[in-house]
């Protein structure tokens, strides 16, 4: 879902930089007075996990493939503050070193991946988990790529109306489209996700427990 | 500290045995987004800024990519912590003091 460049208006791309650095001051400000020595190898190797996570492409219905974003992994160990810096950099990595996504569109690929699918994943994982952890995690990970994918969709539309279809798709082509392709991606968001949970649930539950401001966040 | 060496060999394992499904269908199928814009007839445009690595057009190239990148991400993370970490101790080390 990464966005390359010269396929959203000069508007929207400003737009995505504003919300990925608003919220990135937001986040920031938020782990920095929260880490402590034991998560710092934890946020970095998961980190770097999901970085490799997301090179390996999985087949989904239609000739199209997929791959994981992690936004859902990294809020549910993490939480959301410490997750969307966590895929911020892995965005910023893969844009400047590997270039995947466009170097303008940085800020909206931030804006879509991590702090959207970051707080989707969380505004789903909060509720259900209480109920049921497994449950909770197999949604939030399918809600973080559909809604980020619908976010990307209405970019799309916005961009193609704004600039009267110099950029972007039309909305009749692009929503269903990208809802389509990433209802079946999120299947397997959602299974790698709980895949990954429940292998560290069984093998290293102590990480878990590392999300930063989860106790304030549970009450 | 030797839990966090398993996971990183885990990972690193997974990774090279995942890439041959990377390279059975990701060479011939774009994503989602990219699936979107090829049936909405959009040529992407040349990148902006071009970047020093690629992915990798071979299995090995691949690996060696996910093995630097990865290497990157820890790096960047793993400092960037630390220094606030130390940053925070050196401040509540002036408050108490």
């Amino acid at each position: 879902m990464h966005i390359p460049d010269g396929l959203m208006t000069p508007e929207v791309v400003a737009a995505g930089w504003l919300v990925a650095l608003i919220a990135l001051a937001f986040c920031i400000s938020k782990v920095n007075r929260r880490v402590d020595d034991k998560v710092i190898p934890f946020m970095a190797i998961l980190a770097a996990g999901i970085f490799v996570a997301q090179m390996v492409n999985f087949p989904v219905w239609g000739g199209t493939t997929g791959h994981l974003l992690g936004a859902a992994l990294a809020t549910i160990l993490l939480g959301p503050y410490a997750a969307v810096i966590v895929i911020s950099v892995i965005l910023i990595i893969q844009c400047l070193v590997f270039g995947d996504g466009g170097l303008t569109a940085l800020g909206l690929n931030i804006a879509n991946m991590a702090v959207v699918g970051c707080l989707s994943s969380w505004l789903i994982f909060r509720p259900i988990s209480r109920k049921s952890e497994k449950t909770g995690v197999l949604l939030a990970a399918w809600t973080s790529v559909f809604v980020a994918a619908a976010v990307t969709a209405a970019e799309l539309t916005i961009s193609y109306d704004m600039s009267g279809g110099a950029y972007g798709i039309a909305g009749t082509l692009s929503i269903p489209l990208m809802l389509g392709y990433h209802a079946l991606i999120g299947i397997g968001e959602a299974i790698i996700t709980s895949a990954v949970f429940i292998y560290l649930w069984k093998v290293a539950p102590d990480t878990l427990r590392m999300r930063i401001g989860k106790k304030e966040m549970a009450s | 500290m030797n839990r966090y060496l398993k996971a990183v060999l885990g990972i690193v394992v997974l990774f090279a045995i995942g890439l041959v499904f990377y390279f059975m269908f990701s060479a011939a199928y774009g994503d989602g987004l990219e699936r979107t814009m090829e049936e909405s007839g959009i040529q992407e445009q040349g990148p902006f800024y071009t970047a020093p690595f690629a992915y990798g057009e071979d299995y090995l190239a691949a690996l060696v990519a996910g093995l630097i990148g990865a290497g990157i991400t820890f790096g960047i993370v793993y400092a960037y912590l630390r220094v606030v970490r130390r940053k925070r101790s050196e401040m509540e080390g002036n408050e108490t003091s």
